[in-house]
């Protein structure tokens, strides 16, 4: 044989010179230079046929957009990879895709609930019986899930698919329920993490004081909380009626905390004196929960007001003074409990950036900007990508499927007893499932995320109406999320599945079908793994999980 | 259905023997499933999935591609309304719709509950002059009215009834020729009634012993005066009779030619009639012109024109192999095997200027030499014969009447380029075309023409044909492969290139019907001789179909470097009735829309193209001032968008989104936002679509918007200026009317109310917006406002 030279190819990327084998993509000629560029519909070892067009960059030397994933390089190339006009293709084709992707990243029941608790997953926990598990899940966001279990409004029900079918499912209920039902008296206190040597003095005792302590003793600082009345609560105890709230509950869910640690300082009026002294100088940060701050509190403290003339900054919760941060009734009027629980985890997570503590994620981002960071994924999170809205009465079927038709369940022992655990569990089946199954891995919600694509951009005038294929033991198929990259067509072929998966249609009407009215099961017999792994959406998705490991 | 399972595994399994077993049979198996069912029965399916190399998830993925499959049973007579430009301009939709009223189809349904009759849309029938146009099976009636389709589906299955008529001839060889009559067999003429009046002819000649020659020639492209006969007749000059009827085809013979003395008594007869005729002054409905004849209406039509592809028009029979050797036929490849070397042939070809006729305007010598470069044994020469451009017929033509051209130019690009294997692709929507190449195939081989060793030269190249199944992006060259292959038309990137990697992973040469019909006469006549006509970048003729607001249209070749104006003005005679020439449609859908004020662009690759509009593969539709720009932009892209493969992100979903702002615009709800959308949508799928489908589809969109902005925003007003888009106008009965009642005798939603010689009025409520009132009127008394 004689010697084969491999050629080599001379291109610019991103204005770097780089000199690559012939017959590589630009895709992979810029991974060289450690440029990484999005791709939906690319999988490694396939056929490489460009669709998604998401890893779209420019030649200049030609002055054209080339799908990277395919096209080989060549010489003289002049490609760039992240420019602002490349950037704006990108996310028109995401935008293109979003239009016609119909599914919801979260379900509606979570995007309303001002603390975004994870409610489908506890839901479906709950109907497994796990009640330890589904406690934790809605701790995860809400620190105080018996209280609230007995006075939260529950936005969540009003926006819950299920709604126009019956009723909503009974999510409130089912969240006092997770607190209820613990086998074991201590599986109530969760478990914390090593102490790290930090104190935090919290001054207030109500839903947003609570709940940044509980965040904070989770995530090992010492907390000291404050309050001028004779016993913790704030608001809860104070203005809610015994016929509303139990004081048992109230009381309950306190030592729950104080059992986690947390010292109580009752009685104490907190003034200009105190403050300085006792407060600002005897902790390393201070959360002011105290329901309102008025400029003469304000002034006492030494707070200064920003240029708006506000004392507090909305988005992360600092004042004037380092170390001083603020939440809960103080920064607006709420007329919801959960929102204070929801901003006392908010403000207890600043103060772990401020005092360099985060945990999990948080430790990640240690640069200046974490904070930022910590927002835009929680305002990202909360405005998801995708969403689709009120269900058509077609499609009601569709998502009957993974539930079951029974009404809603009335406690028979009445609302303030709550469900029992029967109940409960029987209760929780009903929820629909409608959040999205592939929450991390979906490539969808990653780039459109990442490229601030909007759904609304390109919405066409009516919606694909969804189904929802559950007949197969371990994987869930919903046509409508799909964007027709044919990956599962492909390995289905490869592997010689008697059925498989084909392309039906042609045009905007194209979908992936299962030949001859098979059903998936028949499709996927020993290709369902493969297929999913490499599906970039929630199409293909197994039934349990990516939940779990989440 | 009655259909036994036994039954269906005997016939497929007749089929399969026939094609084969391996994957790349599965287009030609489902063609013959579908010639046997009428539909593609999924038990049928699956006995070739059972018994083949073809598995479910292919025979499904195929069968749901192209147009071609039908996946429920049809009726027994199919129903295809032409929706081609020509036909669209002229109210095909009308007519579609007074055809499913007249069906009683529900949505989503295209077949009558008695399954007579199936109903769809066809992108082009090839008849742009008689539009609105509808075929039925092998019948095809022009100028539909949507008020009589009724009675036509009536007069079809009354004719169905008839036993068809034998034509009594007489082959003896007694005496002398008179003449020769020709008469074109092209599908227009066919579809204005050619074949009656050739019938007629035959018995007439027959009977009265008329020793005549009678050719039957392809197109002769003059589709505006359709049937035409032509009469030569040594001594005389030529004589063309246009739009004849078969009724005044006895009369027109007998000017001409003497009956045989012994029958007198028959010719006495004759006679007698003929001086009926003319003493009773009868209105003839045809026109005779003479040859040579200055200013006549077919002079003008011919005069501009330049015939290299249709070279010796409505002179040979198509697959007559006597009569194209003796006009000059197979000369060219002749001069190759025996005089040039492949590289001499490339050479010839890339210094003749020619580019490729398929609308992109590829040099074509640049081709042949890249696959001519390729140092492998196997390579193909593929004639892209897809054509499916709505209000586009040309390859269709040139295949139906100039079989044996296009093979000579196949073997010579097979000669030059090092290929062996040549394959015509032509839709199986092109009968005529697909059973003349295959003839003229045929007679090749046995002359020698194809196979081994051609013409002694030591050369050998052999041609098959495959049928493709309908779906416009199959043009596309890469698709084109996909299809051949067995797989669906989705095109791929390139490179590689086809010349590189193209069929079965060989180097493949694919040329448009076109470009390879104009390869004989440039190796004839030469190089320099082509690229003396044209421009300094685009040499040659190109073949255009000229129809729409013209008053003649037909099939042009032109000179390249002939101006819109000359197109409209000269040949086509200028905008019928007295309307004002507003604009003209390039390209098709990949083409765009010039204003009239740019007429005088000359017709250049270049030109066209810096003006936002290609060459296309050649409609040219003529639009007037009743014609809406935003209907015709939303016309193009709904068929681009439903030709789409479905493949990439900016064809498949960003097509859909310009359709659907297009039609809140039609419908007075767009806004200024939408309007911006569109642009920027538009010019985002141009620049982010793979393949040239997707590319130049917004091109309607942004000529439209750049040259009619002004039209749009009058439909942001809630305006249609041409009263073209139904959401924005309505009917109304003017003071003209004179209380016929006949508009209300035929209004399909009784929304005329009328009394007897008073104006009637119409309710808005009621009113679905047919039009056939309109068109009834005898008094012009319905305006749309």
């Amino acid at each position: 044989m004689p010697l084969r030279f491999v050629n080599m190819i001379k291109l610019t990327i991103d204005h770097i010179p780089v000199e690559v084998q012939e017959g590589i993509t630009v895709m992979e000629a810029a991974a060289t230079l450690g440029i990484s560029i999005p791709s939906m519909c690319f999988h490694p070892g396939f056929s490489n046929h460009p669709s998604c067009m998401v890893c779209i960059v420019k030649d200049t030397a030609r002055d054209n957009f080339v799908p990277s994933c395919a096209l080989p390089v060549s010489e003289g190339m002049n490609i760039l990879t992240g420019t602002e006009e490349v950037r704006k293709a990108r996310k028109e084709a995401l935008e293109l895709l979003l239009s016609d992707h119909i599914g919801d990243c979260e379900a509606p029941c979570r995007l309303s609930c001002p603390a975004f608790m994870d409610i489908p997953l506890m839901n479906r926990l709950i109907a497994t019986g796990d009640f330890h598990q589904a406690l934790h899940i809605v701790r995860e966001e809400i620190a105080l899930p018996l209280i609230l279990g007995y006075i939260c409004p529950a936005p969540c029900e009003k926006a819950c698919k299920r709604k126009p079918i019956d009723a909503a499912v009974s999510i409130c209920l089912l969240k006092r329920a997770t607190a209820q039902y613990q086998d074991r008296a201590d599986s109530i206190v969760p478990d914390l993490i090593k102490g790290n040597g930090k104190r935090v003095a919290i001054v207030g005792t109500g839903p947003a004081g609570l709940s940044a302590a509980f965040w904070l003793l989770r995530t090992g600082h010492a907390c000291v909380l404050f309050d001028q009345h004779e016993k913790a609560g704030g608001a809860l105890r104070y203005s809610i009626s015994e016929e509303r709230l139990p004081k048992e509950m109230l009381d309950a869910e306190i030592n729950t905390i104080r059992d986690m640690g947390a010292e109580f300082h009752l009685n104490i009026p907190i003034n200009k004196d105190f403050f300085q002294h006792e407060i600002l100088s005897g902790f390393d940060a201070v959360i002011l929960a105290t329901g309102n701050l008025t400029s003469t509190l304000a002034d006492a403290f030494g707070i200064q007001p920003d240029s708006t003339g506000s004392f507090i900054n909305k988005r992360d919760f600092t004042t004037s003074l380092a170390g001083v941060f603020a939440c809960g009734n103080i920064i607006r009027e709420q007329k919801m409990a959960v929102h204070s629980v929801a901003q006392g985890k908010m403000a207890a997570m600043q103060v772990g950036v401020y005092l360099g503590t985060s945990v999990g994620k948080m430790e990640q981002d240690e640069s200046d900007n974490a904070a930022n960071m910590q927002a835009d994924r929680e305002a990202r999170n909360r405005n998801p990508v995708s969403m689709t809205g009120h269900l058509f009465e077609q499609e009601w079927a569709e998502y009957m499927k993974d539930s079951i038709p029974d009404p809603r369940l009335e406690p028979m022992g009445g609302i303030l007893e709550g469900f029992t655990r029967e109940e409960a569990m029987h209760e929780a089946k009903r929820c629909l499932h409608c959040d999205c199954r592939k929450p991390v891995s979906c490539k969808l919600r990653l780039y459109a995320g990442e490229y601030g694509a909007n759904r609304k951009r390109y919405a066409g005038s009516e919606r694909k109406r969804l189904t929802r294929s559950i007949n197969h033991e371990q994987v869930v198929y919903e046509t409508e999320k799909c964007i027709r990259c044919g990956l599962c067509v492909e390995i289905t072929e490869k592997h010689g599945e008697m059925i498989g998966l084909t392309f039906a249609g042609r045009g905007f009407d194209v979908h992936i079908a299962v030949p001859f009215n098979e059903t998936v099961r028949e499709a996927l017999t020993v290709t369902a793994w493969e297929c999913v792994e490499a599906c970039p959406t929630g199409a293909l998705a197994y039934k349990t999980k990516e939940e779990r490991d989440k | 259905m009655g259909i036994s399972n036994t039954n269906i595994t005997e016939k497929i399994d007749l089929i399969i023997a026939r094609h084969g077993t391996t994957v790349d049979a599965v287009i030609p198996i489902l063609q013959d499933i579908q010639a046997e069912f009428n539909y593609l029965p999924e038990p049928a399916l699956k006995r070739v999935c059972d018994i083949t190399d073809i598995s479910p998830a292919r025979i499904s993925g195929i069968s749901t591609f192209y147009n071609q499959f039908r996946q429920r049973p049809a009726g027994r007579h199919r129903i295809r309304v032409c929706t081609g430009t020509a036909c669209h301009v002229k109210g095909a939709l009308f007519v579609y719709e007074a055809f499913r009223r007249e069906m009683k189809l529900e949505e989503g349904e295209d077949t009558d509950a008695s399954l007579i009759f199936t109903i769809e849309k066809a992108a082009c029938l090839g008849c742009c002059t008689l539009a609105p146009v509808v075929r039925i099976d092998e019948v095809t009636y022009g100028h539909v009215k949507p008020d009589s389709v009724g009675d036509l589906l009536h007069d079809f299955l009354s004719k169905m009834k008839e036993a068809p008529s034998d034509i009594y001839q007489d082959n003896s060889p007694q005496s002398a020729f008179q003449g020769e009559i020709r008469i074109g067999l092209g599908s227009c003429c066919v579809a204005s009634g050619s074949y009656e009046v050739k019938a007629e002819l035959e018995r007439t000649l027959a009977q009265a012993k008329i020793r005549v020659d009678v050719q039957q020639v392809g197109c002769v492209g003059i589709c505006n005066l359709v049937p035409i006969m032509e009469i030569l007749k040594p001594g005389e000059l030529p004589a063309y009779y246009a739009k004849i009827k078969p009724e005044e085809v006895k009369e027109v013979l007998l000017s001409h030619f003497k009956p045989e003395g012994k029958y007198n008594r028959l010719r006495n007869g004759f006679y007698n009639l003929f001086e009926k005729l003319l003493a009773n002054g009868a209105p003839k409905s045809f026109r005779k012109y003479m040859g040579e004849q200055r200013d006549t209406p077919l002079s003008k039509f011919l005069g501009p024109q330049v015939n290299i592809a249709t070279e010796n028009r409505g002179v040979i029979n198509p697959i007559d192999i006597q009569g194209y050797r003796q006009a000059g036929g197979f000369g060219s490849l002749k001069k190759c095997l025996s005089e040039m070397t492949p590289q001499q042939v490339v050479d010839e070809i890339r210094e003749s200027g020619l580019r490729g006729r398929g609308g992109a305007g590829f040099p074509t010598g640049l081709k042949w030499q890249l696959v001519k470069d390729q140092d492998v044994p196997e390579k193909f020469v593929i004639c892209n014969g897809d054509e499916g451009d709505p209000g586009a017929f040309m390859d269709r033509m040139l295949l139906e009447s100039y079989p044996f051209r296009i093979i000579e130019g196949m073997l010579i690009a097979g000669y030059a380029t090092g290929a062996a294997h040549g394959i015509f692709y032509i839709r199986a929507e092109y009968p005529l075309a697909v059973m003349r190449i295959s003839e003229a195939i045929r007679i090749c081989r046995e002359n020698g023409i194809l196979g081994t060793s051609i013409l002694n030269s030591g050369f050998s190249f052999d041609v098959s044909v495959f049928k493709g199944a309908g779906a416009f992006v199959c043009g596309e060259e890469t698709a084109l492969i996909a299809s051949m292959e067995g797989n669906r038309g989705l095109p791929r990137m390139r490179p590689p290139y086809p010349a590189f990697r193209g069929f079965r992973g060989q180097p493949t040469l694919i040329n448009n019907t076109e470009t390879l019909s104009l390869v004989p006469w440039i190796l004839h006549h030469g190089a320099i001789a082509f690229s003396k006509i044209g421009t300094s970048g685009s040499k040659g003729t190109k073949v255009f179909a000229l129809a729409g607001k013209v008053k003649r249209g037909g099939l042009i070749e032109v000179p390249m470097g002939i101006t819109i104006r000359q197109i409209v003005e000269e040949i086509g005679g200028g905008i019928a009735g007295d309307r004002q020439f507003k604009a003209v449609q390039i390209g098709g859908p990949s083409g765009g829309c010039l204003p009239a004020s740019a007429a005088d662009m000359q017709i250049d690759f270049e030109a066209l193209k810096a003006a936002g509009t290609m060459m296309g593969s050649g409609g040219l539709i003529v639009l007037d001032e009743s014609d809406c720009m935003v209907d015709i932009a939303c016309y193009f892209l709904s068929f681009t968008q439903n030709q789409s493969c479905g493949r990439c992100t900016f064809c498949r979903i960003g097509t859909r989104r310009m359709l659907e702002i297009l039609t809140k615009i039609r419908s007075g709800k767009g806004t200024d936002e939408d309007l911006n959308t569109l642009e920027s949508l538009a010019v985002s799928t141009t620049r982010g679509s793979l393949c040239g489908l997707g590319k130049t589809a917004p091109n309607p969109v942004l000529t439209t918007l750049h040259y009619f902005r002004a039209e749009y925003e009058s439909h942001l007003r809630g305006q249609c200026p041409a009263g073209k888009c139904l959401p924005l106008i309505h009917y109304e009965v003017t003071e003209e009317c004179i209380g016929c009642t006949k508009c209300a005798q035929r209004c399909p939603s009784d929304a005329i109310t009328f009394k007897p010689y008073e104006v009637h009025s119409i309710d808005l409520e009621k009113c679905i917006k047919c039009d056939i009132c309109r068109q009834i009127c005898p008094v012009n008394a319905i305006t749309v406002r």
